[in-house]
């Protein structure tokens, strides 16, 4: 079968270019290792050598919020069954923060579904799951219900949580970014991936990085 | 716009309700659902599985009591000849400007430029009516509601005769078109025309094509499907197949695995979603109204 033999993909629209870091938001283009790939087919944000977490460049403070080996802004968010539930609650372990744009959308269903089935993975490392997205509590309730998800969906209503964390928007802004953050027992962020029309990636990155912790 | 209730009506829960099994079989939408391109043999779900999918009882479409209204009529074929004039117009004024300037390699290009897109032109009018609006949207409405009662019985598309089958393009067609015929004298842009225009208004037919069956098909047909010319049938089977959200082109179906495999309709779907509040039909469940009734298809398959 003919099959549409496209130019070399790093001319496609950049939203759809999976080799061209230039297609990450303004927010960390100019930042990438040469070694990233695109916001749509995975990305690993390493901090520049220049980019030290004390560093006081302009650039990181526009840019990615929360970067890896910092410790990021502690939150209250309240969880599927309505309770708050504070960020500190899991130092102590390492935690998966995993930030996803809706419930019920397919991408997240096939995310969330991921972290369920690998649930027992992340329990035998030790660590916990959290998903969060601006669904209010009843949404993840039914949602958690309805796909038995059995770790924790919080609320961050207004996106506020979000946007403190620096997660980036895709397609020009118009779709909450798909980023995911592993912190280690400190609470310092060990990885941040993300990656919006690969779901399942983020749980073999993430759990691929516990198993070295 | 508006949207039908897309909950999924008829969603059923696979995982026991003893609790998450990981290895359990997932439904669509739970676990990766991965769009599927050129499948093998195709087969039809077997009845209980459309028992459990479909609420509604089988019901014959209801042009089958009424086989006239698959016939060509006057006023269908007069749409056609209107259509196949301007297209041909185009076609020919591309030719005669080519040959008078002697560069006939632009339009031929522009030509073939034409076709590639009327395949993505295809599939994106497809895409959007098959996941938005219902018969009352305007404009739209009759399309909808025409691929809907397609989606509940793909095979009737093959019994509609000629005419009957292209009229609603052709009509569109023939009105866009003329006008470029008249006021345009750019061999390339005619000829760009001609195609995408020519391949629009005939995609209906390369779609019925795609219904149909080998045995059945012109061998010339067969062989243009065959040669990714036209839509092959199997790939259009896949659109015809849970979870109904790929394959969408139609002309020669060769932008369907760089749009499946790239996502770039769920990417439309998901800014859609979050910018307008829209929510796809494929996203849940189809309801009864565009789930397949293959006890209809069954008895059709025993008739012929």
């Amino acid at each position: 079968m003919a099959t549409l033999s496209l130019p070399c993909k790093h001319s496609l629209p950049s939203l759809l270019s999976p080799n061209n870091p230039k297609v990450q938001s303004s927010q960390a283009s100019l930042q990438l290792p040469k070694s990233s790939r695109s916001q749509f087919h995975g990305l690993r944000i390493s901090p520049l050598p220049s980019l030290a977490p004390s560093s006081s460049s302009v650039k990181s403070s526009i840019f990615a919020k929360v970067n890896k080996g910092q410790v990021p802004p502690s939150f209250t968010l309240k969880d599927q069954d309505g309770k708050p539930v504070n960020l500190s609650k899991f130092k102590g372990k390492p935690v998966v923060v995993y930030f996803y744009p809706a419930d019920e959308t397919p991408g997240c269903t096939k995310q969330a579904c991921a972290f369920r089935d690998s649930y027992e993975k992340f329990k035998k490392a030790g660590a916990e799951v959290v998903g969060i997205s601006g669904d209010d509590s009843s949404s993840h309730k039914a949602f958690a219900k309805k796909y038995r998800l059995p770790f924790t969906l919080l609320s961050d209503e207004g996106n506020k949580v979000r946007k403190e964390w620096g997660v980036p928007a895709d397609l020009f802004g118009t779709l909450p970014g798909r980023q995911t953050y592993v912190l280690d027992k400190k609470g310092v962020v060990q990885l941040i991936y993300n990656n919006q029309f690969q779901p399942e990636k983020h749980i073999d990155e993430t759990l691929k990085l516990l198993q070295s912790l | 716009m508006s949207v039908l209730p897309q909950r999924g009506l008829l969603f059923s829960a696979s995982a026991s309700a003893t609790g998450p099994k990981p290895t359990a079989p997932w439904r669509v939408r739970c676990l990766a659902v991965t769009t599927t391109r050129a499948p093998p043999a195709s087969r039809p779900k077997p009845l209980s599985e459309a028992a459990t999918t479909t609420s509604m009882p089988s019901t014959a479409p209801s042009f089958l009591d009424d086989p006239s209204s698959l016939k060509s009529t006057w006023s269908h074929r007069a749409w056609v000849a209107c259509g196949c004039t301007t297209v041909f117009a185009s076609l020919a004024k591309s030719a005669l400007l080519a040959a008078e300037s002697h560069s006939l390699p632009g339009p031929v290009l522009a030509g073939w430029v034409g076709y590639i897109l009327a395949d993505l032109g295809s599939g994106v009018y497809h895409w959007g009516i098959d996941n938005y609006g219902d018969a009352s949207t305007p404009v739209v409405g009759a399309q909808i509601e025409a691929f809907q009662g397609h989606h509940r019985w793909p095979w009737t598309i093959t019994r509609r005769e000629f005419a009957n089958n292209l009229h609603a393009l052709a009509r569109a067609v023939a009105f866009l078109v003329l006008p470029v015929d008249l006021l345009c004298d750019d061999a390339k842009v005619l000829g760009f025309v001609a195609l995408f225009s020519g391949c629009i208004m005939f995609s209906q037919q390369f779609h019925a094509w795609a219904h149909g069956t080998k045995s059945r098909l012109p061998g010339a047909v067969v062989a243009l499907q065959e040669a990714g010319i036209l839509v092959s049938r199997a790939q259009h089977a896949a659109h015809h197949r849970t979870p109904y959200n790929n394959n969408y082109c139609i002309v020669s179906g060769a932008w369907n695995a760089f749009l499946d495999e790239n996502k770039v309709f769920e990417a439309l779907e998901m800014a859609l979603f979050f910018r307008f509040g829209l929510r796809p039909r494929s996203w849940d469940e189809p309801s009864s109204e565009w789930t397949e009734d293959l006890i209809a298809t069954a008895s059709t398959r025993v008739d012929t």
